[in-house]
């Protein structure tokens, strides 16, 4: 363990100077050392190799903060932990929006979302520059009249999905129209 | 995103000699040294209080400039060691501001009590926050700008103690420019709004050192 220390901080030394190879040396083995710490933190291994990668892309970045007479490990752990973190804050605040979408949607699924005030034909053009299948739902519903179960049943999706990607079309042709 | 190998390939590709960071202590050695210049220039342009030699014998206040030196100090040196990822392997230094704000608010409850009759308060209020916010705003946006060369992993500890020293700097101008001694006054308007732009500066660190 002491040897390997000792040799990361030559390598990170040499890198420095602007040896290539050490340099290659050095970020393999700091893969290495980092991907146990990320795998036991993060739930899959793909998550773990991304995050991997931001590390060595920062390690890279703050390269020059590195003081060669000090300790390497406790350098670059401190980069791994903070990027970890970044990672995991995004994350969750990804999912605590997709949280805040869901309990819009427990009402949403309750509703008919086939009844509007407003006629297709005045927001077609709207309506065709959302996503295909978006627009393929409020056509099929507001066009030719068909109720959610039978636009799930046609387009191979379940009743939920099809509630879900109405409200989002009608979430996004109302801020379009409001506009 | 890519493949690991392909990435280290690129980063090894990339690799150029680049400038090393300062030592720490070096840095702050250096923000010192600006800092006292500037604090220096500005006594010079404004002047100093006229009675500044009395004062500095009055205990409390000697205590007051002393507490705020403190701060200044400790704020410059955990500053420049927050620039590093690792905090330069010194975490119990870089909460030196902490130690010093704890004692210094010790100091100014001292000096509120010993305020006895209390001084009167003078006429003016929040234009000496503004005077501490315009002399404190140089100082930490060249902090700021010097911060962001490095790599901090603390931006918004790093922030709160930039925002904090730097604003202690416009602080300690006017207790030494201002012929004022109501301590209430110098609570209220100097020294409150000097830690709450502390706290402010958690979040402008956010902003100002992600990398």
């Amino acid at each position: 363990m002491l040897e390997v220390k000792a040799d990361l901080e030559g390598l990170m030394r040499r890198s420095l100077a602007g040896d290539k190879a050490a340099y290659t040396e050095l970020l393999r083995e700091t893969a290495r050392l980092l991907r146990p710490f990320l795998t036991r933190r993060l739930s899959s291994d793909s998550e773990a190799q991304d995050v991997l990668q931001e590390i060595l892309i920062s390690i890279h970045k703050a390269r020059h903060t590195y003081d060669g007479k000090r300790p390497y490990q406790p350098w670059v752990y401190a980069i791994a932990k903070f990027r970890l973190q970044d990672h995991l804050r995004a994350h969750y605040a990804d999912q605590l929006r997709h949280a805040e979408d869901i309990s819009d949607m427990e009402d949403i699924l309750r509703e008919d979302v086939t009844e509007s005030t407003i006629s297709y034909e005045s927001i077609k053009g709207e309506i065709l520059k959302l996503p295909a299948k978006q627009a393929a739902i409020l056509q099929l519903m507001h066009q030719e009249g068909y109720t959610s179960s039978e636009v799930a049943a046609k387009l191979g999706m379940t009743e939920s999905a099809v509630k879900v990607a109405a409200h989002r079309a009608y979430k996004v042709l109302r801020q379009k129209l409001e506009r | 995103m890519k493949d690991l190998e392909q990435l280290v390939t690129e980063l090894a590709d990339d690799l150029s000699t680049v400038k090393p960071a300062p030592n720490p202590y070096l840095l702050t050695f250096k923000l010192v040294g600006a800092a006292t210049i500037y604090l220096a220039v500005s006594l010079a342009i404004s002047g100093v209080r006229p009675d500044w030699i009395q004062a500095i014998g009055r205990p409390w206040f000697a205590a007051e400039i002393v507490m705020l030196l403190s701060i200044i100090g400790a704020g410059l040196l955990s500053a420049a060691l927050l620039s590093f990822p690792d905090l330069y392997q010194k975490r119990a230094l870089v909460l030196g501001p902490l130690w010093a704000c704890i004692l210094f608010l010790v100091v100014i409850v001292m000096a509120w009590h010993a305020d006895s009759p209390p001084a009167a308060l003078p006429q003016h209020s929040i234009e000496c926050t503004i005077c501490i916010a315009l002399l404190g705003l140089l100082p930490a946006g060249g902090m700021f700008f010097i911060m962001r060369r490095f790599a901090s992993t603390h931006y918004q500890w790093a922030g709160g103690v930039v925002m904090l020293s730097a604003f202690s700097i416009g602080a300690l101008w006017l207790r030494l420019e201002e012929p004022n001694d109501s301590i209430a006054h110098v609570i209220e308007w100097h020294y409150l709004p000097m830690l709450a732009i502390g706290f402010l500066g958690l979040w402008i660190g956010k902003r100002m050192l992600r990398w």
